[in-house]
């Protein structure tokens, strides 16, 4: 059925009428002359009036045309396929499973719109269901069977997962074309959260898709606690209430299961507050509790893990493995629980012992620190290498039991280290003390002001440290290096030119020792500490994506599985939505994939309404015969 | 204004155009040019003698009168006056053709011009002139006559002239050749737009009759360069038959042909002796003057 985009075009076809008006007003343009040489003139290429006449009506009919095709293909002419033969595609229903539907009712009217999607999907067309959170899953395949797409819907659950609808765009966007037509439409179901877009999603939707916005409709009132943190001795509770109306917040704590302390929070609309609850002796879980039984459920709980089952573990290599013999004040430093709250699991092994090990068994430690090199044969130091060199991170401490031959060819990279003499006439040394190079470095930067209690540990015998590749982070103050620091394909390596177990200076003795090494330790380690907690997205593989207790199995043979808590995205719980307009606004539209050989770009045409084109080109060629016809005409 | 050629002085034809009578136009040319031939190899045709002098070294040694030498032993050279002698008789062109002109002048105009020029120069030179007017029959037609009174008559009979008749050139060139009662000039003043070897075949009738031929032909310059620019219906002068050209496609070919043609009269009338000289109507008429001249000098 042929019809007209832009019929008002076809106006411009009333312009036909002024080469007619033309040819009829001026039948004879040519001007006429009385000539002598007429008869000379015949043998040249002239034309008979009978035929100059004909070539005349020809021109004016290539010129009525051109206009009319010029009026035609602005116009825009299309041929509307029937209903019955065009292809309607694919419909895919993507359904929010976020636990902001959790809400009683609220999922039930999710499913009921969905199933509404269904349904009304144009008989021939496919139809498809997905699910999506924070991650999407295509529940049911292109299909023509409605019953089986209705049954995925109504076997689907609200899980513990936030909203994020650019997987599930991406999916539905797959399974439209993957069948290459490109043709359909994508109907979310979902509340239409403002958390659903991240600031750099970018997601593009070729343009014959239609996308619609089918809105669940408002979070209902709901009290969420947002935070748990544990200090001193005490698990503070952020509640929040996202609600019009202030609303008084009962909170409850338990730890191991058993109640352990309860409080209330009056909270405004909207409103934020904190409640804080002893934890009491023992313990390694809490789980704090706002009742909320009309708000979202998944949201009342956030759970805490109290031992140090998940403290990083950090690898110390002394002579024997005997720590508290060779390496007390690192031992003990690293075991005390630093400012953030966290501690390490410090493990200590011998220098000989480590040359059977495998570099993948170093990389489950988070940092290693190398304290002495006695029994390290080239197994072990070729293993040191390998370590440092494919991302390891290691702290070499270039005291009395390091071999400095030994470290530099352990280490390589131009690193050298080379051991003081004994001072045998003056067995205390040369007194120095630590001065930072550069103090905005993360080892030195959290220590603030109290960086400057470094220069009070008096360093009586150093190494010396050349490493014209790696940056200096520290010198002592007779300005030999203190503290080196070489990185590598990911890898850290930090050398301390002193003793650590005060058998060269006074370090361990002074109270900056342990802020001072557990910054060099969580520097080391940055990246590699053990989470004690997760979110629901985040979750290891094979680990059900729910908020609670989860049991990880270990990650050596030797290692005891830890426990760690998972909560849900609090975030989630955000209540601002987006209008449908705002949420199309921020998909952007593509052009549909061009077919084979046809240009890509430019505004996409739905098929039939390319005719246009084809009538400008015919424009042109009509100009072109009616140029060279018009030459010869002149 | 004036126009240069070869050093001389002569006048536009557009300002002869611009003189009231053909008379005036005769004698403006006429005499203008004379004024400059004061040097001219044209002087002294007539025969009538006029005094004995010495012969100098230099002097043309067929100026000798040997009879002298014979009595006197002593070289003369006869001086000559001016002298008539010669029959020159004049076939104007007045065919519708000759109507055209794209200028100051038609070529009818021209033509006029140079015939009532050529009388007058020839009366002047006391040689008899007389006139034939033709297009596809003789129109008009005076005997020659040195007389002083005919030159006036001939250019009253120049002066009615008009053109209109349809061009047959080579019948009454043959009624003419064979009028002919003595051995005399004739020249032919035409565009020639006929069948050139039919032209040629009565101009030959007249070397026959053992005339000299001069042949002036003369054609506008726009037959000759065709400068048209858009189409055209072009409707012949005599037939009013019409034809529609582009020039730009039809010129190539009409420049040939035209060129054909001058070519052709060129070249077969001067391979039997017939002078030849393609005039434009914006060239000077003392351009035909002078080669009537020299033709004149050749014959005598």
């Amino acid at each position: 059925m042929p019809g007209f985009l832009a019929p008002l075009f076809m106006l411009g076809a009333l312009a036909a009428a002024v080469p007619i008006v033309l040819h009829l007003l001026k039948r004879e343009p040519e001007a006429r002359v009385r000539f002598a040489a007429v008869k000379l003139l015949q043998l040249a290429p002239v034309e008979q009036s009978a035929r100059r006449r004909l070539r005349e009506w020809l021109l004016l009919a290539l010129r009525v045309g051109a206009i009319v095709l010029l009026s035609l293909a602005f116009a825009r002419p299309f041929f509307s396929r029937t209903v019955e033969a065009e292809p309607a595609g694919v419909v895919v229903v993507a359904l929010d499973t976020s636990f902001s539907l959790s809400a009683p009712g609220r999922f039930e009217r999710a499913q009921e719109l969905a199933r509404s999607a269904i349904r009304q999907a144009p008989p021939d067309a496919l139809v498809a269901v997905v699910r999506f959170a924070d991650d999407a899953e295509v529940a049911t395949v292109p299909t023509p069977d409605r019953a089986t797409a209705l049954a995925t819907i109504d076997a689907a659950r609200v899980g513990f997962g936030a909203t994020r609808y650019r997987p599930a765009l991406l999916a539905a966007v797959g399974l439209i074309t993957e069948r290459g037509e490109g043709d359909g439409a994508i109907v979310m179901v979902t509340d239409a959260q403002q958390v659903g877009w991240a600031s750099d999603d970018g997601v593009m939707v070729p343009g014959t898709v239609r996308l619609e916005l089918e809105d669940v409709g408002p979070l209902v009132p709901n009290l969420a606690v947002t935070d748990v943190r544990l200090a001193g001795g005490r698990a503070i509770a952020t509640v929040r209430n996202f609600a019009p109306a202030a609303r008084e917040a009962r909170v409850r704590l338990l730890v191991d299961d058993a109640m352990a302390g309860e409080g209330a929070v009056s909270l405004g609309p909207n409103q934020s507050g904190s409640v804080a609850l002893p934890l009491g002796e023992g313990g390694s879980r809490a789980e704090v509790r706002v009742e909320d039984p009309d708000g979202l459920q998944a949201d009342n709980a956030r759970f805490s893990v109290l031992d140090g089952q998940s403290a990083t573990p950090i690898l110390v290599v002394t002579a024997s493995g005997d720590l508290g013999r060779e390496a007390l004040f690192v031992q003990q430093a690293l075991l005390a629980a630093g400012s953030s709250g966290s501690a390490y699991e410090v493990e200590g092994v011998s220098a000989e012992a480590l040359s059977g090990w495998l570099v993948t068994r170093l990389h489950d430690y988070a940092a290693v620190a190398l304290l002495s090199t006695q029994g390290l044969d080239r197994r072990g130091r070729e293993l040191i290498r390998e370590y440092a060199m494919r991302g390891g991170r290691l702290l070499v401490v270039a005291g009395p039991g390091v071999d400095g031959d030994v470290v530099t060819g352990a280490l390589g990279r131009g690193i050298e280290v080379a051991m003081p003499a004994e001072a045998a006439s003056d067995p205390r040394g040369e007194r120095r003390a630590l001065m930072p190079v550069d103090v905005r470095h993360p080892v030195f930067r959290t220590l603030g002001a109290a960086a400057g209690t470094l220069g009070l540990a008096t360093f009586r015998r150093v190494a010396s440290v050349g490493a014209a590749e790696c940056d200096l982070l520290a010198r002592f103050t007779t300005g030999e290096a203190a503290l080196v620091e070489c990185a590598a394909d990911g890898g850290r390596t930090l050398v301390f030119a002193s003793d650590l177990n005060q058998a060269w200076n006074d370090f361990p003795r002074h109270g900056i020792f342990v802020p001072f090494l557990h910054e060099v330790v969580n520097y080391l380690s940055e990246g590699r500490r053990r989470a004690s907690e997760y979110r629901v997205a985040e979750v290891p593989t094979g680990i059900a994506p729910g908020p609670g207790f989860v049991t990880l199995p270990p990650a050596r043979a030797e290692a005891s599985p830890r426990v760690v808590a998972v909560n849900v995205d609090p975030e989630e719980s955000e209540p601002a939505r987006l209008t449908a307009e705002a949420f199309l606004a921020a998909v952007t539209r593509t052009a549909p994939a061009p077919p084979d050989g046809a240009p890509a770009g430019g505004r996409p045409v739905p098929p039939g309404q390319q005719a246009w084109r084809y009538l400008l080109w015919l424009m042109l060629g009509v100009l072109v015969v009616e140029s060279v016809l018009g030459r010869r005409t002149a | 204004m004036a126009a240069s050629v070869h050093g001389r002085q002569f006048l536009d034809p557009a300002v002869v155009a611009r003189l009231s009578t053909l008379e005036l136009k005769a004698r403006t040319v006429v005499e203008g040019f004379l004024s400059g031939l004061h040097r001219s190899p044209f002087k002294g045709f007539s025969v009538e003698f006029a005094e004995y002098r010495q012969y100098m070294p230099g002097d043309d040694l067929a100026t000798i009168d040997w009879k002298v030498f014979a009595r006197s032993d002593r070289h003369y050279v006869k001086k000559f006056e001016e002298e008539t002698n010669l029959d020159c008789h004049i076939l104007l062109d007045v065919s519708g053709s000759m109507a055209y002109g794209s200028g100051a002048m038609t070529k009818h105009e021209y033509a006029s011009c140079l015939a009532a020029s050529l009388g007058y120069l020839m009366n002047r030179q006391r040689d008899a002139v007389g006139l034939a007017a033709f297009a596809d029959r003789i129109v008009t037609m005076q005997a020659a006559s040195a007389r002083p009174g005919h030159l006036r008559a001939l250019l009253v009979a120049l002066d009615r002239l008009k053109p209109a008749l349809e061009t047959d050139v080579a019948r009454p060139l043959h009624q003419l050749a064979d009028s002919l009662s003595k051995r005399g000039m004739v020249v032919l003043i035409s565009d020639l737009l006929d069948d050139p070897e039919r032209v040629i075949r009565g101009l030959k009738h007249f070397q026959f009759r053992g005339a000299d031929v001069i042949v002036f032909h003369v054609l506008d310059p726009y037959e000759l360069t065709f400068p048209f620019e858009r189409a055209t219906r072009f409707e012949d002068l005599e037939t009013s038959e019409e034809v529609v050209a582009v020039p730009a496609l039809a010129r190539e070919a009409y420049l040939k042909a035209i060129k054909g043609l001058i070519e052709r009269y060129r070249r077969e009338l001067g391979s039997v002796g017939i002078d030849y000289q393609q005039l434009s109507t914006e060239q000077p008429l003392e351009m035909a003057l002078l080669a009537y001249l020299s033709t004149r000098a050749r014959a005598f």
